[in-house]
């Protein structure tokens, strides 16, 4: 029997929190850690209020050490718990690149599948004016990290629907979260939303062209489909939101829109 | 002190034996072409796999070094999963992925596996510590690591977030005084057990070549270590008796050098207490020790017997 739930508006980074929270509330072997993320709520306030429902214990401020943030996180997902580690830049992910590539992903295929490696390494990307280090997108450098998923929201009911289900996955994740869509608001769906990882969105429907886009683009296509539109041009958007090394698209009908 | 009766001496030489027997028979194998790892011989240094790896319970957590076989030996994995890594068949742990530095584990032991680059046993060492302490155990993790590893960049963010949060770790830093081919007097500045005071951590530097003074030293920082009272960094100087890995040429060190450290063997110097005490007799460490072979032989056939893995092997455990 479904519950009638209603639905709320979000920013992109409250409904990271939301997603948090839930997990969390759900499972006691949830916990959060990285840099300024207990106190101080997170940079982009993501983590904020964290602490003070779920204490100390669960809500870590971690030394600035990416290597061990990263690394402390594989050891604690292989003995039983389900950490949600912040790297506060996607740019220091060269910092911690052994242990994303190489510890994270391949921990389990390396010990020929003894363990799980259920962890959640969130990485905010995407420019917001902090310099060539910090401003950077390194989704694509993972596709060959073998093990491991990425998964990149594009709005905030994805954000909240694949972070949480990215926290239920057994395998290790990259979450990515373009730090220009954080105050980003949008519809959320109520109850407990979960979105499935693997599979693409069709975020509008059209007939003539097909653009695949992912993270922040997915909105600046939908703005060009709508002014296409004007020209009559009918523009299909497509939002994979989620890869993995061994990935097969769900759509097989490429090209061709309606395919999806 | 940490008491060491007549049967615990006997306990850790055995352990300590089938370690060098273990070694003889993978470089016997390594020279047969049956074996397709590489291989990072362990003798010499066996004081502390034997010493260190004793003072564990079974659900305790265990990083592994790369040189030998001897601390997951002492941890109670399987011998034929071992030579199977080794052979690179489906005997292994890892089902057939065995080549180049085996990645065996056996969650159910503790034995948490182990990286090919080397410096990544610290973060995985301090998060464990974390995980034992967060679901209320009084689990503790023995991470060991050797003097070249311990320059990593890595240690210094796992040791010191450890040492800050208390977590029950206990670091064995094994120093054979080479780092591959360079002299630790030439890539190491000061000591490395007196880092452990740069973390307010305990450091204890000792003889890694006396398997009591490993026990002991291990004991208490075990007990310490579940006690609550957090991690203890431990260097154990030592020799390794063979090149960094089977073909390394030495262009490092003399021959002399090498010959004048077999007087130092940690067994040998086992042996003699044991019959100096009367506990054994020659007579029955020979014994003692052909039975321990035969063990050996008879996983070493166990693991002949596994078939090689079909190219299905290398997707198989890739996702959940």
């Amino acid at each position: 029997m479904s519950q009638v739930t209603q639905t709320r508006t979000l920013t992109f980074s409250q409904a990271i929190r939301q997603a948090l929270h839930e997990e969390m509330e759900r499972d006691e072997r949830v916990f959060v850690w990285g840099e300024d993320v207990a106190v101080y709520g997170g940079i982009y306030g993501a983590t904020a209020g964290l602490l003070e429902r779920f204490g100390p214990k669960r809500v870590i401020d971690t030394p600035i050490s990416e290597t061990m943030i990263v690394g402390a996180a594989v050891g604690a997902a292989i003995t039983g718990l389900r950490p949600v580690a912040e790297l506060q830049s996607s740019g220091y992910f060269g910092i911690a690149m052994d242990e994303l590539y190489h510890k994270a992903a391949r921990w389990r295929y390396m010990h020929g599948g003894v363990f799980t490696v259920p962890l959640v390494i969130r990485l905010p990307e995407g420019a917001k004016g902090a310099g060539p280090e910090h401003d950077v997108s390194p989704e694509a450098l993972f596709l060959s990290a073998s093990g491991a998923y990425i998964v990149i929201p594009s709005d905030p009911a994805d954000a909240l629907g694949l972070l949480k289900s990215s926290i239920r996955d057994d395998n290790p994740v990259l979450f990515f979260e373009h730090a220009g869509l954080y105050a980003h608001r949008g519809v959320v769906p109520g109850g407990d939303h979960l979105v499935p990882l693997g599979k693409a969105a069709v975020k509008r429907e059209g007939s003539d062209v097909t653009v695949i886009a992912w993270s922040r683009m997915v909105g600046e296509s939908l703005r060009a489909a709508e002014q296409l539109t004007a020209e009559g041009i009918d523009v299909e958007v497509v939002d994979p939101g989620y890869v993995r090394w061994t990935w097969t698209p769900s759509w097989s009908r490429l090209p061709g829109p309606g395919g999806w | 002190m940490t008491a060491i009766d007549s049967e615990k001496l006997l306990e850790l030489y055995e352990s300590m034996v089938t370690m060098k027997l273990w070694d003889q028979t993978a470089l016997r194998l390594l020279q047969e072409g049956r074996v397709l790892a590489g291989y990072h011989s362990g003798r010499g240094q066996e004081a502390i796999p034997a010493g260190g790896v004793a003072p564990l319970r079974r659900d305790d957590y265990l990083m592994y070094a790369h040189r030998g076989f001897g601390y997951t030996i002492a941890k109670g994995m399987s011998m034929a999963a071992m030579f199977g890594d080794l052979m690179a068949n489906t005997a292994g742990a890892t089902g057939g992925l065995g080549a180049g530095i085996p990645h065996f584990a056996d969650p159910q032991l503790g034995i948490l596996g182990q990286g090919g680059t080397l410096g990544s046993c610290f973060g995985i060492a301090t998060g464990a510590a974390f995980s034992a302490r967060y679901r209320g155990t009084d689990q503790v993790v023995v991470c060991f690591f050797g003097d070249g590893t311990a320059n990593r960049g890595a240690f210094h963010e796992s040791v010191n977030a450890a040492a800050a949060w208390k977590l029950p770790v206990v670091w064995i830093c094994e120093n054979n005084g080479y780092a591959v081919s360079v002299p630790v007097a030439e890539s190491t500045a000061g000591r490395i057990v007196d880092r452990a005071a740069g973390y307010g951590m305990p450091g204890v530097r000792i003889n890694g070549m006396d398997v009591t003074e490993v026990y002991r030293a291990t004991c208490e920082a075990v007990d310490r270590a579940r006690a609550g009272e957090g991690p203890t960094l431990i260097e154990a100087m030592c020799h390794r008796f063979r090149g960094h890995y089977e073909g390394d040429p030495q262009v490092y060190r003399t021959e002399e050098e090498t010959e004048r450290l077999l007087a130092l063997d940690p067994i040998t110097t086992a042996a003699a207490r044991l019959t100096e005490k009367g506990v054994m007799s020659r007579e029955q460490l020979e014994e003692l020790e052909m039975r321990i072979q035969g063990r050996i032989d008879d996983a070493v056939e166990e693991a002949s017997m596994a078939p090689m893995p079909g190219p299905e092997r290398l997707f198989e455990g890739l996702y959940v």
